[in-house]
């Protein structure tokens, strides 16, 4: 566990010496590795059953984007971030420590997804402020935060309470529409609600990224409560339609596409697709093994500190780098989904699940965008972009997915009442 | 700095960051190890973790022999008839034992294969550690536990 974060505070020294200032760097780095171990220690104590590989991953990722972050602006970005991983550490330590039992947070669903709405809208209102284009952060005091990230785990709770409490139900196909088996439409009723009020806010503080995140997450959850196909394809439908809209009223989505077919047509490049094709040049200057880390130029991308964070490190640890970022987030996600199917409980299992999709998708989401395989949407790369919102709210989410992996280990395990497949044996 | 120094620091950077990578990787594969290794090894040391009886051998059992339990160990009883396990006096086997139930379980022919059934008892009917919901096919090699009684399925 130590080498890891040795590995990790490596990272921030590498890049370091590549610059003047290391003196400054030093106590930062102290401080990341101090907190990690301590949190480590903490974890050891609190959680000694909890899945061992969960923080160390993170912490890896969170430390490579705190490398990147730093190289782009050692004076403003880099310290204001390290400040929010140590913010993130303690918010992890404090879920940890106030969640003792993560089936109790089950009884508050309601109020979680009614407070999921409302974080949502506030940035909606006029307290809302307008960057980038995006209406999605608040403005208290100096500090600029995103509800939206704390609005992400509030829905899933509520929809894993509300799906665990209700899913033979909506399993069950009661009626019958072009010959296929469907469940009685009144099922489809609150949750569709919820979709439509999380979309529309989205679409209202133009947000097309996380317009997706929502919609993905509920389908992903909604599959896996029911096992039923007929969701995922009625969500397909639903999000075709969605995006055939979005592309016809808004001209940012419209741009958006455009600079995705075509980025380096000549009439964009400079402006609209200018961002991504930097991008783009950025990876591939990379190579194999990448300029080093403070030796390439990923400055000159727009946003690289935020949503253009892997292309950053792409640029300067090559594909070998980006190859094992991505492994990192593969295997967090596999550990995610492996803590969700020994979950216990139904509630624990949909929300063990839940929260690895907000966590997957929005890296496939935000990958896919920055390397040109799908449309981008400004998203956060988790643990990694530059956004102290966006951290904190991974560190909770990881420290609900130990939690719950803790609960499932330390349980007694209940008598043997495993169902037998008779089919098996024929 | 020259850039020597620097490329060199860039190689020794990815080699650590790959030695984090084939360490969680190995702890997720040392994990599922143990996991098989824990079904296969207790079948020398404890006959009662006995491991699923190996694919293929889908031959009917005909005799039921008392592997474990009290006073009738070493015992086995022909599966020709129905064979019925209670605590009541009227069963073929009658066990005493107080995690049984009056009419416990049944093992009964049907066609050239053997039945087990639970008859609705109190603590449940195991067929090789997993509790019956449903009447299931015994082959030989599946161990049933009736209580404190273990019966393991002969030729």
């Amino acid at each position: 566990m130590a080498l890891i974060v040795g590995t990790g505070a490596l990272g921030l020294v590498a890049v370091a010496r590549n610059f003047d200032s290391l003196g400054l760097a030093a106590p930062l780095v102290a401080a990341v590795a101090g907190c990690y171990i301590a949190v480590n220690i903490f974890l050891r104590r609190v959680a000694p059953h909890a899945d061992p590989l969960v923080l160390p991953l993170a912490a890896i990722l969170n430390v490579m984007g705190l490398a990147a972050v730093y190289r782009l602006d050692p004076d403003q970005y880099g310290p204001t971030q390290v400040i929010w991983t140590v913010v993130g550490v303690t918010c992890f330590v404090t879920v940890l420590m106030v969640v003792r039992d993560y089936t109790l947070l089950s009884r508050f669903k309601y109020l979680l997804g009614f407070a999921g709405v409302g974080l949502l809208m506030i940035p909606a209102t006029p307290l809302g402020t307008e960057i980038n284009g995006a209406q999605l952060w608040i403005k208290v005091g100096a500090f600029s935060f995103q509800p939206g990230e704390i609005a992400k785990l509030c829905l899933v709770i509520f929809l894993a309470a509300y799906l665990a409490e209700r899913k033979e139900l909506l399993a069950i196909a009661s009626s019958r529409l072009a010959g296929f088996h469907v469940p009685d439409l009144k099922h489809f009723g609150p949750l569709l609600v919820m979709w439509g009020i999380s979309l529309a806010v989205m679409f209202y503080e133009k947000d097309l990224g996380s317009s997706l995140l929502f919609f993905s997450i509920f389908l992903v959850m909604l599959y896996i409560a029911t096992a039923r196909l007929v969701y995922v394809a009625f969500g397909l439908l639903l999000f075709f339609a969605g995006a055939f809209v979005g592309y016809s009223v808004f001209s940012h989505v419209r741009v958006r596409v455009i600079t995705w077919l075509d980025v380096f047509d000549p009439r964009y490049i400079q402006d609209e697709g200018y961002q991504l094709a930097q991008s783009l040049f950025a990876l591939a200057t990379g190579g194999l093994f990448g300029t080093g880390l403070g030796q390439g130029r990923p400055d000159i991308i727009p946003a690289a500190e935020t949503d253009f964070i892997f292309s950053v490190l792409g640029e300067e640890l090559g594909l070998m780098g980006t190859a094992a970022i991505l492994i990192c987030f593969m295997l967090l996600v596999a550990r995610g989904l492996r803590i969700a199917m020994n979950a216990r409980t139904d509630f624990g299992q949909l929300l063990a699940a839940g929260l690895t999709a907000i966590f997957g998708i929005q890296a496939i989401i935000i990958l896919a965008g920055v390397t040109r395989l799908l449309p981008l949407t400004g998203i956060t790369l988790p643990f990694m972009s530059y956004g102290g919102s966006s951290l904190v709210s991974n560190f909770i989410l990881i420290a609900l997915l130990v939690r719950i992996s803790h609960q499932t280990a330390d349980a007694p395990a209940p008598a043997e009442t495993s169902e037998i497949l008779i089919g098996g044996r024929g | 700095m020259p850039d020597l120094v620097l490329d060199l620091l860039k190689y020794v950077f990815l080699i650590l960051l790959y030695i984090f990578v084939a360490r969680a990787v190995r702890a997720v594969f040392l994990e599922m190890r143990p996991a098989t290794a824990q079904n296969r090894a207790p079948v020398s040391r404890s006959p009662a973790r006995t491991a699923p009886p190996p694919r293929g051998s889908r031959k009917a059992p005909r005799k039921a022999a008392v592997v474990e339990g009290e006073g009738l160990r070493g015992k086995s009883f022909s599966l020709n008839d129905e064979l019925t396990i209670g605590r009541a006096e009227k069963n073929t086997l009658v066990l005493n034992d107080s995690y049984v139930s009056q009419f416990h379980a049944r093992i009964s022919p049907r066609g050239e294969a053997f039945v087990v059934e639970d008859m609705g008892s109190t603590n449940g009917t195991y067929l090789n550690k997993r509790r019956l919901t449903a009447p299931a096919e015994l082959q030989r090699g599946d161990r049933v536990k009736i209580g404190k009684t273990v019966l393991e399925m002969r030729k």
